[in-house]
């Protein structure tokens, strides 16, 4: 439901050491080094200064748990449609826009990414595809793909892979390609594809590489156009076809047919969202499980324990969520938390530093999966913006957790941890490459 | 209009009665429509978020029934302030059966 946020609400600001004031002082969500490692980052902020304006990005940073709930379950006063479209190629939108246009079969701006009451009736859609029950039903045929692609890797007998190449991105594609009806083995074009619709959200682009992320997008584009008219002509059983022929109810019960640009944009959503981020979950598990010590035992210890390994997975994804930080935008001069927001003005809800607030979740850093209040995690948002594949995102993390430790053992990370490099962006906290060393289990 | 009674009590301890409840909405629909303090329904009824729980009244627990393992596993996710009458509302549709039904808004899981 949504609510207007209370502008008397304040809470204490705790006093910082000198090192945190020197970070809150030099520090960006910006800084590449500070996306790989952000911890000290976010807790300076969330401590000292919760409502943090970050002068590089030009964006007000929310850090505390609260003040994250209170700001997503206002979606008037803090507009996803505005705040997403400000963040799309941040600074070079116009042109962003207009080479789509020209190359890409047209600019489909994202019908998702929109403020109620015209996203009420499209998320209302979106959400009769994803709901718990209709998940469950998917299990055993993403638990087949699932296992295919970790015995692909097992079997080349060498006992080394990327763990991020060779299987999560992979696995989560072939899964959401099967989900859509696109074509299997396109595998590559898909990730490279998805990589450059991601960046449009993640602030670091220079002219030159929006203009390549660009071009991949409108070949990702023409691909799906294409697939989309042919299932206007020849009706298919996948959720391309669904969304091409879908139709929203209206607040006063008429149905109204989604235009061929929503569809686009929704199933151009659907498979970036349904991968990217999923994958980025588990390559987060892998590095978990490489270089956390008791981290791989404790899997084992619940992976026959649907109650267990269910927690085990959402404390995962209270520890490392894939998804750092999204955005805001201020439609009137708003006080959050004491902190005085000018109208107008660029927020991103870091998620990432909600998800280590002490006062919800203490001893953060801790890995427990007795915790009694794991469902307040943020790393699906909330409000009335919640991730719409969480069922989906939750049951392909589980069903990875539980074929790796079924197949594989004694994993090691193969290159030193500080050499792990993440995609540089302040959306996700996205591991690129991860070399590590395992054995086979055998069953 | 139905003709279906629920009483929600909401996490402010304010009671809503509600005599016109049509058959097959859920208790987490019935409450978003009208601004039952506590229920959210972030998921849009999918049974993947826990906010939409509710204890149901000692008298109703057995006609509502229990939650099946999915519905469970959310619960699951809020632990510290389920109960053993603990449903989420989404899961429970409005049939003629439950006329009268009363349940309490639960209080989200604490800090």
């Amino acid at each position: 439901m949504a609510t207007q946020i209370s502008q008397d609400r304040t809470s204490e600001r705790q006093a910082l050491t000198a090192e945190q004031e020197e970070l809150l002082e030099a520090g960006s969500l910006a800084d590449t080094d500070i996306q790989a490692r952000p911890h000290a980052f976010y807790t300076a902020m969330r401590r000292g200064d919760p409502i943090h304006y970050d002068a590089r990005l030009g964006s007000w940073l929310v850090t505390r748990h609260e003040d994250i709930s209170a700001v997503q379950s206002d979606p008037v006063t803090f507009s996803v449609q505005h705040g997403y479209s400000e963040q799309q190629a941040r600074g070079m939108r116009d042109e962003f826009e207009a080479y789509l246009r020209e190359h890409g079969g047209g600019y489909f701006p994202d019908a998702i990414m929109s403020d109620p009451p015209y996203h009420t009736r499209i998320r209302k859609l979106m959400e009769q595809a994803f709901t718990a029950h209709r998940v469950k039903e998917l299990e055993p045929r993403i638990t087949e793909v699932v296992r295919g692609v970790i015995a692909d890797v097992v079997e080349r007998g060498d006992g080394k892979c990327d763990a991020v190449k060779d299987i999560a991105i992979p696995l989560t594609i072939r899964v959401i390609v099967e989900q859509l009806g696109l074509d299997q083995g396109m595998e590559d074009e898909i990730s490279r594809w998805s990589v450059a619709v991601t960046a449009q959200i993640g602030a670091m682009q220079s002219r030159e590489t929006m203009l390549q992320n660009a071009a991949l997008i409108a070949q990702l584009q023409q691909y799906l156009i294409a697939k989309m008219k042919a299932c206007e002509e020849n009706p298919t059983e996948d959720m391309i076809s669904d969304l091409v022929h879908a139709e929203v109810t209206n607040a006063d019960g008429s149905k109204e047919k989604l235009t061929f640009a929503e569809a686009v944009s929704l199933v151009r959503a659907t498979l970036i969202a349904g991968n990217d981020t999923t994958a980025t979950a588990i390559g987060n598990l892998f590095y978990v499980l490489t270089t956390r010590p008791g981290m791989a035992e404790l899997l084992d210890s619940v992976v026959d324990d649907e109650r267990q390994l269910n927690r085990f997975i959402e404390e995962h994804l209270r520890s490392e969520p894939p998804v750092r930080a999204l955005s805001r935008m201020t439609t009137r001069e708003v006080t959050v938390n004491g902190t005085a927001i000018p109208a107008h003005a660029h927020m991103l809800l870091v998620y990432g530093s909600g998800n280590d607030d002490e006062s919800v979740f203490p001893e953060p850093r801790k890995f427990d999966i007795t915790r009694q209040n794991l469902g307040r995690h943020v790393a699906f948002g909330g409000g009335p913006h919640r991730c719409v594949g969480l069922a989906l995102a939750r049951m392909e993390v589980k069903v990875a957790a539980r074929e790796i430790a079924r197949q594989m053992k004694n994993m090691a990370l193969a290159i030193p941890e500080s050499e792990i490099r993440y995609t540089p962006t302040v959306a996700t906290r996205t591991i690129e490459s991860l070399p590590i060393t395992f054995e086979k289990r055998e069953g | 209009m139905g003709t279906l009674k629920v009483t929600m009590t909401d996490v402010d301890g304010d009671t809503h009665t509600f005599d016109d409840v049509e058959e097959g909405i859920s208790l987490m629909e019935l409450g978003r429509q009208n601004g039952v303090a506590g229920i959210m329904g972030d998921c849009g009824g999918g049974c993947a978020c826990a906010t939409c729980h509710v204890y149901v009244s000692e008298n109703w627990v057995e006609r509502v029934g229990d939650p099946d393992d999915i519905e469970f596993a959310m619960l699951d996710m809020v632990a510290d302030v389920m109960k053993d009458n603990s449903r989420l509302g989404c899961q429970i549709r409005m049939v003629a059966e439950l006329d009268g039904l009363e349940v309490t808004v639960a209080p989200a899981s604490s800090y």
